[in-house]
């Protein structure tokens, strides 16, 4: 046993400040062992504002139950034995389901400050988040995955709230609505797993959206500071048939209010949902600011959806990446009807000046496909990179394809054209 | 102020300086735009005009010495080049804390009083990977930390719990958890029996730290986790009796101290299974996860509280049987036995419990008996 000499020890005399920078950047189960280092060491974690949870905190084990056990009571003892504010409470564990300590939990972070909550549990019974979750008045961040969500009725929202995202969440439809609209200073949004959800967004300062899930209706009512947004819809019957039957221009609902968008992802059905409706026609909205466009699953039979992807093509003038994933059959037939839909609706003068990158993946060589490369290499000056991958089961269509591709006149000098084969 | 004048007409050409003065009170000249760098000698340059001559230098902070002033200004002279890319930075920043820790240390201390962020950041990070993943000891040893945790001043038993919950995944065995502890004799200026106890159970203590010491290679566990109450160890170094089915009286310092289950769960095998853990106190871990525990929350069968301490100890190697209370005379033994057993409990209870005994003991010496106290430990006595 040695004594360590007090004035060399250069480290436990550092501001408190610094300890703690030091120990949030620890593992807290790294963290909490400084404790047994020295005296002095003894409670310098207890004010740590951040404690992060996770599986790594407690010994591994193939068996479920140990670990849950071992990690309750280590973060209730974690908990039990803090001082101070803590701002930040992150959980995220495969292991760990419902049970009461959790409640518990909740109820000590409202009464401390809690700032930003990760809550992330196993699959199995969901969590249901207890009525204190509602008084932690200073939330800026939210993140509940599998959790069941029901706030009282006297819930006013969250008034700092930045940033929600709720994951595999059971909520009433009409609590996602208000929830969001009664959150002035959200940020960030993204909604996970839903389905069947009719949608209405109400989000003056909203910038960051994230929707995946079964839509049945989005609305992006009021959301003008909107920067990037990915959506992701997956498909199911009714929501098919609800479909057939709309008749609201749905482009417009979702693209007619966001003048500052930046970047625009959809996948799966996004582009269908998108060409629903009446046609929006040549409409004034530019999309000035919109620099990357991704649109997955675009299939390229379908007149209108190849009509959405035209229309927002080219009113965004200062477009830089754009990539496009097609989904067509490929027992379509080779001769298309409406070759000719080209030179109707494109206008002749459009020109992409700042298009630098297309990525086309998935194509299968149906002639629409052909026709937009074409548009595309004809009306791109700056164009750098053309990167084209057919599909990977697509064996004789490939050399046609390569010819055609090889006639189509190109703006740009320097556009290289690269045709990816697996 | 006519420095101050001949600084304002100095020709274009010359670079501007500033003056910095140390602690030491050596005064030295670093070029503008480095030293603007470091916020708080800004400020001064702004907000209170200073530094511009060798009479109006910039007092530094004194955690700031010469040599860790002259790393801040590389550092600062590196990074206040706008030009340079992330990756720049990057590879600059790593090399530049490759130095041993007590400078690491210090520099973070003086960057942090000139409010230098980024770099006390940086620094942070690198102490941060020095400590992750170490042992106590070894970060004691880099650090220069002083060993001084005892396990009779009061409070160390939360934190020490609470740590010692997380074995480290290497090599971890029950030599940590004694080391940890000082293990140092304690003044008996009173005579105070238990403290004579305590003393010699320390000294048991070490004795049995040196055998592991020889022993270490032999124990061979799934887990690699041992964690025991200091009953556990009591009993241990007085040794078992394997073979017996009852405990007798001359080896009544043995103490079948059960593990403490979760207070409110299920007393039952399945929740005493692999990692069973103490609210307080040293950990008591099943060495693996076939054995398991009947527990019995008082006075309860010997024979099933005999089979399980077999099972635990089967892997352990044979210790000297030591008994060193042959020369008390048994009266006084019993008396002081019963101590040991009162104060072994309390060393395991509950904090919020030990707080209420440790309040309530001006006035009662005797042991409390608690049978029940949600953690079950069996006392077991035996005359």
């Amino acid at each position: 046993m040695h004594v360590g000499d007090v004035a060399e020890d250069f480290i436990s005399d550092l501001p408190q400040s610094i300890i703690e920078n030091i120990l949030t950047r620890l593992p807290i189960r790294d963290a909490v062992r400084t404790s047994i280092l020295s005296t002095k060491w003894r409670y310098k974690w207890s004010t740590l504002t951040q404690l992060v949870f996770d599986e790594n905190c407690v010994t591994p084990s193939n068996d479920r139950a140990p670990v849950e056990k071992s990690l309750v009571k280590f973060i209730t003892h974690a908990l039990f034995l803090h001082q101070g504010p803590i701002h930040k409470f992150q959980l995220s564990t495969a292991r760990l389901q419902c049970c009461p300590d959790i409640d518990q939990w909740l109820l000590f972070l409202s009464r401390n400050d809690i700032r930003e909550l990760v809550l992330e549990l196993g699959e199995g019974e969901w969590f249901r988040v207890p009525s204190c979750l509602f008084n932690c008045k200073k939330l800026t961040r939210l993140e509940l995955f599998r959790c069941e969500f029901d706030p009282p009725p006297t819930f006013t929202g969250f008034s700092y709230l930045r940033s929600l995202n709720l994951h595999q969440v059971l909520v009433a439809p009409e609590v996602i609505e208000s929830l969001i609209s009664s959150c002035p200073l959200l940020e960030s949004l993204s909604l996970s797993y839903f389905d069947s959800l009719d949608l209405n967004i109400r989000a003056p300062n909203l910038k960051y959206l994230c929707l995946e899930g079964e839509f049945k209706d989005i609305c992006l009512e009021n959301t003008p500071l909107l920067v990037a947004m990915s959506v992701a819809m997956y498909m199911t019957d009714d929501i098919a048939e609800h479909f057939e039957q709309s008749s609201s221009c749905n482009f417009l609902k979702i693209l007619g209010g966001v003048p500052r968008l930046e970047r625009l992802v959809g996948y799966i059905y996004f582009t269908k949902y998108l060409s629903i409706g009446d046609d929006p026609g040549r409409f004034p909205i530019t999309y000035s600011h919109l620099k990357i466009i991704e649109l997955y699953q675009v299939s390229f039979e379908d007149m209108k959806e190849i009509l959405v992807v035209i229309r927002l093509v080219t009113n965004s003038p200062n477009l830089e990446e754009l990539q496009i994933s097609g989904s067509s059959n490929t027992l379509a037939a080779i001769e298309a009807p409406d070759l000719d839909f080209w030179e109707k609706e494109c206008p002749s003068d459009c020109s992409f000046e700042q298009l630098r990158l297309v990525k086309m993946t998935d194509i299968s060589g149906v002639p629409h496909e052909m026709e937009f490369i074409k548009f595309l290499l004809r009306n791109s000056p700056v164009l750098e990179i053309m990167s084209i991958t057919p599909c990977a089961f697509l064996t004789e269509r490939k050399m046609n394809m390569l010819i055609e591709l090889v006639r189509f006149r190109r703006a740009s000098a320097q556009a290289e054209i690269l045709f990816i084969q697996n | 102020m006519s420095e101050v004048e001949m600084a304002v007409i100095k020709p274009e050409m010359m670079k501007s300086y500033i003056w910095l003065q140390t602690a030491d009170g050596a005064i030295q000249q670093v070029e503008q735009e480095v030293a603007m760098f470091c916020p708080l000698i800004c400020h001064e340059v702004i907000h209170k005009g200073m530094g511009s001559s060798k009479n109006y230098a910039i007092s530094l902070p004194q955690r700031v010495n010469p040599a860790m002033l002259s790393l801040i200004l590389d550092y600062c002279r590196f990074h206040q080049v706008p030009g340079r890319s992330n990756k720049e930075r990057k590879s600059f920043d790593e090399k530049f804390i490759r130095m041993d820790t007590k400078r690491l240390c210090e520099l973070t201390s003086a960057a942090d009083s000139l409010q230098l962020k980024p770099l006390v950041d940086l620094t942070s990070r690198a102490l941060a990977r020095i400590i992750e993943g170490k042992s106590p000891e070894e970060i004691r040893e880099i650090f220069h930390l002083p060993d001084d945790l005892t396990e009779v001043s009061g409070a160390c038993g939360n934190c020490v719990c609470l740590a010692s919950q997380f074995p480290y995944v290497y090599n971890f065995n029950i030599d940590y958890i004694l080391q940890e502890e000082k293990l140092e004799p304690l003044k008996n200026t009173t005579d105070d029996p238990r403290i004579r106890l305590l003393n010699r159970l320390y000294a048991k203590k070490r004795k049995e730290l040196k055998e592991r010491e020889k022993l270490k290679n032999v124990e061979v566990e799934e887990e690699r986790v041992d964690e025991r109450s200091v009953d556990d160890l009591l009993s241990f170094i007085n040794g078992k009796e394997r073979d017996s089915k009852v405990i007798k009286s001359s080896k009544n310092k043995k103490k079948h101290r059960r593990k403490k289950d979760q207070p409110k769960n299920t007393c039952s095998n399945e929740a005493t299974k692999t990692h069973k853990q103490e609210s307080n106190g040293l950990n008591l871990v099943c060495l693996s996860a076939e054995v398991g525990y009947k527990f019995r929350p008082d006075l309860g069968e010997s024979s099933n509280v005999q089979n399980v301490e077999d099972d635990i100890f089967v892997r352990k190697v044979d210790f000297e049987d030591v008994d060193v209370d042959d020369e008390i005379d048994p009266a006084l033994k019993e008396k002081i036995d019963r101590e040991v057993e009162d104060f072994a409990r309390r060393l395991n209870s509950d904090w919020p419990e030990r707080m209420q005994e440790i309040l309530s003991l001006g006035q009662d010496m005797r042991p409390l008996h608690h049978s029940i106290n949600g953690n079950g430990t069996i006392t077991k006595y035996a005359k």
